[in-house]
C-alpha cells in the first residue's frame, strides 16, 4: 500500500519534472496514476484500510495520511478518469498548437492530480486544507492556460473567487472542529452531538466546490472556457471532491436532524434546474457544464436519503439510495469526462463551441459521433448503460421509502417525481445536442471541414466509453464494493449479499443489449437485401432547401425553455420584418446566468457601493482626521459619563 | 403449461395481437361517422406490404438511422415483456422492474428522436422536439401513477403492484393513465394520426423519412406501445390478483377492448387541441395521478 502510494506520488512528481519531454511526462504520469489506481483497487477489493504508521497517535504534528474504502472509491475515479484525460491531453494540448502553455499545462496538471490525491488521503485538518488550496490553485492555472481571451480570464477569476469563498468556509469548519476536539486529527466522532451544527459550514464549503444549485455560479463559465481535458477533469472528478467532503464528514461527524431533508431537497432542486438551464444553452461545453449541476443533484438525492435513513432508525432503503448516489459519482465521472472529451474533439476540429454553427459532423468524425452518442445515452439514464444503474438504485431507495410510509415518504414521493422529470429533460437535451451537432447537414464551412481526432484522443474516449458499458452490463459485480463503502460511511449498515433484483437487472441489461444489437443487425441485413435508394430529405416540395433551414438548438428546446422561463429569464432580441418589402429580420434568444447576474452581481455591486461610501471618510486631510479623533474622544467621554451616572 | 410455452404465448400476444388495436380504433371511428371503414386487419396487410418493399434513405442519414427504429422497436417490446399479462405473468419480475420498464420506453423515445434528427429536416426536428418535450410531463404522470400503485400495495414488483391495483384511487389513476395513453401514442386530442400536414404532427412527422421495413418496424412498435398502455391501464384499475385466472384473463381482454373503443370514441368525437394547450392537458393527467397517489397514501390501503 505504502509502496503504491509512494510510487503514485513519485510518478506524478517525476511527470511534473519531465514536463518538457512529452513522452517522459506521459509515461511517468501514467505510471503514477496506475499505481494509485491499483492501490485504490486493492483497498476496495480487500476492504481493509491502511493508515500510515504515525496515524496511530492522532496528535503528531503533521503528515497524517489515511486510505480507507471511501477514499479509495474516490481515488480510483481520480486515477481512472485522470489517466484517460492525461492520454487525451498529450495530443490535445501539444507544443505544436499551444507553444506557450503546453509545458506549464503539464506541470499544473500533475499538481492538480496530486493535490486531489492529497485531499483524499488527508486525515488531518491542516493537511486537508493545504491539499484543498493546492487543488483549487492548480485548477485556476489549468482553467486559464490560454488566457488571451477575456472570457477565459473572467471565468478563471470567478472560479478563484468562488473557490476561496468555499475555502473560507472550510477554514472555519476545520478550525471550529479543532477548537472543540482539541486536535486537528480527523476521524469518526459520533459521540459528540454538539459538533452537529458544523455540518452546515461543511455543506457550504464543499457544496461550493460540488456546484449544487444556488452555489454553482462559478461552474458553467469555468467548465466552458477551460481547455477540454481540464473541463473533463473539473466536471468528472474535481466536483466529486466536494461530494467526497460531504460524504466523508457526514459519515464521521454527527449531523443535525434536518441535514437529510436539506441535502435531498437541494439535490432535487439542483437536478431539475441544472437540466433546465442546460436546455437553454447554445454553447456545447456550457451545456455540458450545467448537466454537471444536474448530476450532482442526483448524487445528493442519494446522499440525502442515506442521511434520512440513518437519522430515522433502521431502514432498508438508506443503503440503496446511498449506494446509488455513490455509483453515480463514478458514472458521472466516466460519462461526463467522455462527453467533455468529445466536445473537445469537436472544438479541435471546427474551432467553435456554438452548436448552431455545427451539424452533420458524423461524416467526418464517425468515432467521436458514436462515442459521444454513447455518452449521451448514458447520461440520459438509458438502459442498458451505467447511468441507468445508479439512477435505478436511487429510485429503488425512493420507492422503498415511499412504500414504507414513514416520515421520509413525504420527501421521497416528490423526489422520485423530480428524478423522473430530470431524466426526461436530460433525454430531451441530449437528443438536441446529438441532433444539432452531429446529425443532419453541416451548417457552416467550418463544420464541413471538420476532421476526426487523432488516435490518443480517440483511445482515451474509447476507454471511458468501455467503462460506461462495462458498468452497465456488469452492475451486480460492483455491489460488494458499493456495500463496503456504504458500510464505511455508516457502520450500522453491514455489507450484505448482492440484492437479487440487482442481479436480475444486470441480466436484463445484457439481454437488452444483445437483443438490440441483433435487432439492428437484422434490420440492416434486411435493408441490404431489400435494396436502398438515396434521395433528398422530404422537404415538403420546397425548391431550394439549405442547411440553414434545419431545426436549431434554440428552437428544439423552445417548448421546454418556455416552461422554465420563470427561472431562466431568457433574453429575446427581435427585429420583426416590417414594411411592404421587408429588408431584414432577426430573432435570437439567449439564456443568461440568472443566479450570477440577478443575485450575486447585484449583491456584489451593493457591497462595492457601500465600500466606496466608507472610503470617502479617508481622503488624506489632516484637519478632518483630527476632527475624527476629537469626535471619537467626545463619544467615549459621553459613553463613560453615561455608564457612570447610570 | 411449460415455461417455454408460456413465454411463446406471451410474446405471441404482444407481437401478434398488437396490430389489431389500431384497426379496431379505425372501425369505431368509421362506425361513429357512419362509414364502413378499412378492415380491422388493415395494419397487418400494411406491415406485410412494407416489409417486402425497398427503402429510400435520406442522403444525410448515417448508419445510425437504421439503429433508431430497430432499438426503438426492441425497447418497446422489452418493456412489454416486463409488463405482466394478468395471469399469464411477465417474462421477468424483480423489485424495481417497473423503473426499468419506464426507462425502456425512454430508450425507445431517444432512438426514435435520434432517427428523426438524422434527416436534418426542420419538420422532423419539430416533431422530435414536441415528442421529447411532452414526454417530460407524461413521464412525470406515469411515475406518479406507479408510485400510487407502489404506496397502495407496499411492493416494488410490477406483478404484485398491478395484482393489488390502485385501490380507492383507481378511478383517478385510470383517468390519468388514459390521458397519458392518448399522449404517448399520439392520438387525438394530442396528435391526429390521420392528418398529413407536417407542421401540426408529433409522432407521424418524426418518421416522414422512414420507408419500407424501417416504417414497418416503427408502425409495429407503435402498435405494441398502444397495447402496452392499454394493458397497464386495465391492470392498474382492476385488482386482478384476487380473481381466478379465467376471470382475470377475460377481464383483461374486455378491459383492453373497452380502452380501445374509448380511444376510438375520443378520436371520433373530439378535435385536436392547440399545441399550447397540450401541456395543460398533460398536467391535468399528472394531477389526476398525484391525487390517486394521495388517496393511496392517506387512504391507508394494504
Amino acid at each position: 500500500m505504502v509502496a503504491g502510494l509512494a510510487l503514485g506520488g513519485l510518478g506524478l512528481l517525476g511527470g511534473a519534472l519531465a514536463a518538457r519531454h512529452p513522452r517522459g511526462w506521459l509515461a511517468a504520469t501514467l505510471t503514477g496514476q496506475g499505481a494509485l489506481g491499483l492501490t485504490a483497487l486493492a483497498v476496495l477489493g480487500g476492504g481493509g484500510s491502511w493508515a500510515d504508521p504515525g496515524a496511530g497517535a492522532w496528535s503528531s504534528p503533521c503528515g497524517h495520511l489515511r486510505l480507507d474504502v471511501l477514499s479509495a472509491f474516490f481515488l480510483l475515479l481520480v486515477a481512472g478518469v485522470g489517466g484517460a484525460a492525461t492520454v487525451y491531453a498529450r495530443e490535445y494540448w501539444s507544443e505544436r498548437e499551444h507553444p506557450v502553455s503546453a509545458v506549464a499545462g503539464r506541470v499544473w496538471w500533475n499538481l492538480f492530480l496530486a493535490a486531489m490525491g492529497l485531499v483524499l488521503l488527508a486525515a488531518h485538518g491542516i493537511v486537508l486544507l493545504v491539499g484543498w488550496e493546492l487543488f483549487a490553485l492548480s485548477g485556476y492555472f489549468l482553467i486559464t492556460l490560454n488566457r488571451t481571451p477575456r472570457a477565459v480570464r473572467s471565468a478563471g477569476w470567478l472560479y478563484l473567487a468562488a473557490s476561496h469563498a468555499g475555502t473560507l468556509c472550510l477554514f472555519g469548519f476545520f478550525a471550529a472542529l479543532a477548537a472543540r476536539t482539541g486536535s486537528w486529527a480527523l476521524g469518526p466522532l459520533h459521540d459528540r452531538p454538539e459538533l452537529a451544527p458544523l455540518f452546515w459550514l461543511a455543506l457550504l464549503g464543499f457544496g461550493l466546490k460540488a456546484g449544487l444549485f444556488p452555489l454553482h455560479v462559478w461552474l458553467p463559465s469555468a467548465h466552458a472556457n477551460a481547455p477540454s481535458h481540464v473541463s473533463a477533469m473539473l466536471s468528472g472528478v474535481a466536483l466529486k471532491m466536494g461530494i467526497y467532503g460531504l460524504v466523508r464528514f457526514s459519515g464521521w461527524l454527527p449531523t443535525p436532524p434536518a441535514a437529510g431533508w436539506v441535502v435531498a431537497g437541494l439535490g432535487g432542486v439542483s437536478a431539475v434546474l441544472g437540466v433546465a438551464f442546460a436546455l437553454g444553452q447554445h454553447d456545447l461545453k456550457r451545456l455540458l457544464a450545467y448537466h454537471s449541476v444536474e448530476n450532482i443533484g442526483i448524487i445528493l438525492m442519494g446522499l440525502g436519503f442515506g442521511l434520512l435513513a440513518a437519522a430515522h432508525g433502521p431502514a432498508g432503503w438508506g443503503p440503496l439510495a446511498l449506494a446509488g448516489g455513490l455509483l453515480h459519482v463514478w458514472n458521472h465521472g466516466l460519462f461526463k469526462a467522455l462527453l467533455f472529451l468529445g466536445a473537445g474533439s469537436v472544438l479541435h476540429a471546427t474551432g467553435t463551441r456554438e452548436m448552431s454553427r455545427l451539424g452533420g459532423l458524423w461524416t467526418r468524425m464517425p468515432w467521436t459521433t458514436a462515442l459521444f452518442a454513447l455518452g449521451a445515452a448514458a447520461i440520459s439514464g438509458l438502459p442498458p448503460l451505467n447511468g441507468f444503474v445508479s439512477e435505478w438504485l436511487v429510485y429503488l431507495g425512493l420507492f422503498d421509502a415511499a412504500a414504507a410510509r414513514g416520515p421520509a415518504a413525504a420527501l421521497a414521493i416528490p423526489t422520485a417525481i423530480l428524478l423522473a422529470i430530470t431524466g426526461a429533460l436530460a433525454l430531451a437535451c441530449f437528443v438536441k445536442v446529438c441532433g444539432v451537432v452531429f446529425l443532419g447537414a453541416a451548417r457552416t464551412p467550418a463544420a464541413e471541414r471538420a476532421h476526426e481526432c487523432g488516435p490518443a484522443m480517440r483511445g482515451a474516449m474509447l476507454a471511458l466509453a468501455a467503462a460506461c458499458v462495462a458498468i452497465g452490463l456488469g452492475a451486480a459485480g460492483l455491489w460488494p464494493v458499493l456495500a463496503r463503502v456504504v458500510a464505511a460511511w455508516n457502520p450500522a449498515w453491514p455489507p450484505g449479499e448482492t440484492p437479487a433484483s440487482l442481479k436480475a437487472l444486470t441480466a436484463a441489461h445484457v439481454v437488452v443489449a444483445l437483443a438490440a444489437v441483433a435487432a439492428a443487425a437484422g434490420l440492416a441485413r434486411k435493408l441490404r437485401r431489400a435494396g436502398v435508394r438515396r434521395a433528398v430529405t422530404w422537404d415538403c416540395g420546397y425548391a431550394a432547401p439549405s442547411p440553414r433551414m434545419q431545426y436549431t438548438a434554440a428552437s428544439f428546446a423552445g417548448i421546454l425553455t418556455e416552461w422554465f422561463a420563470w427561472i431562466l429569464h431568457p433574453h429575446r432580441h427581435e427585429e420583426k420584418p416590417e414594411g411592404v418589402l421587408p429588408r431584414r429580420a432577426r430573432w435570437s434568444v439567449h439564456t443568461p446566468e440568472t443566479v450570477l447576474e440577478e443575485v450575486i452581481e447585484p449583491v456584489g455591486r451593493g457591497f462595492l457601493w457601500a465600500a466606496a461610501q466608507v472610503r470617502k471618510l479617508q481622503h488624506g486631510r489632516v484637519q478632518a482626521y483630527v476632527l475624527y479623533l476629537l469626535l471619537g474622544v467626545a463619544a467615549l467621554a459621553v459613553l463613560a459619563l453615561w455608564s457612570w451616572t447610570g | 403449461m411449460s415455461e417455454i410455452g408460456l413465454m411463446l404465448l406471451r410474446m405471441a400476444v404482444w407481437l401478434g395481437l398488437a396490430p389489431l388495436l389500431p384497426g379496431l380504433i379505425n372501425k369505431v371511428k368509421a362506425a361513429v361517422a357512419g362509414r364502413r371503414g378499412p378492415p380491422v386487419l388493415q395494419l397487418y396487410y400494411d406491415l406485410a406490404r412494407l416489409w417486402r418493399k425497398g427503402v429510400v434513405l435520406s442522403t444525410l442519414a448515417s448508419p445510425g438511422f437504421v439503429f433508431g427504429p430497430a432499438v426503438a422497436w426492441l425497447a418497446v417490446v422489452a418493456a412489454a415483456a416486463l409488463l405482466p399479462l394478468g395471469p399469464l405473468g411477465a417474462v421477468a419480475g424483480f423489485r424495481g422492474d417497473v423503473v426499468l420498464m419506464i426507462y425502456l420506453l425512454a430508450l425507445a423515445r431517444f432512438a426514435t428522436a435520434w432517427s428523426a434528427m438524422e434527416t436534418g429536416s426542420a419538420f422532423e426536428g419539430m416533431g422530435a422536439a414536441r415528442e421529447v418535450s411532452f414526454a417530460v410531463l407524461a413521464e412525470a404522470a406515469v411515475i406518479a401513477g406507479v408510485l400510487a400503485l407502489c404506496v397502495q400495495s407496499g411492493r416494488l414488483t410490477l406483478a404484485d403492484m398491478l395484482g393489488e391495483s390502485a385501490g380507492p384511487g383507481a378511478a383517478l389513476l385510470g383517468a390519468g393513465l388514459f390521458v397519458v395513453l392518448l399522449a404517448e401514442n399520439c392520438r387525438v386530442p394530442f396528435d391526429d394520426p390521420n392528418t398529413h400536414l407536417e407542421l401540426t404532427m408529433v409522432h407521424e412527422v418524426m418518421v416522414l423519412d422512414h420507408s419500407g421495413p424501417l416504417l414497418a418496424a416503427v408502425l409495429h412498435g407503435a402498435a405494441v406501445k398502444l397495447l402496452f398502455f392499454a394493458v397497464l391501464l386495465v391492470q392498474a384499475v382492476l385488482p386482478m390478483g384476487h380473481w381466478p385466472a379465467g376471470t382475470a384473463l377475460a377481464a383483461l381482454a374486455g378491459g383492453v377492448l373497452l380502452v380501445t373503443v374509448g380511444v376510438g370514441l375520443v378520436e371520433a368525437l373530439l378535435a385536436r387541441v392547440a399545441f399550447r394547450r397540450v401541456p395543460l392537458l398533460l398536467t391535468s393527467a399528472w394531477v389526476l395521478c398525484v391525487f390517486a397517489l394521495l388517496v393511496a397514501w392517506k387512504g391507508g390501503g394494504r
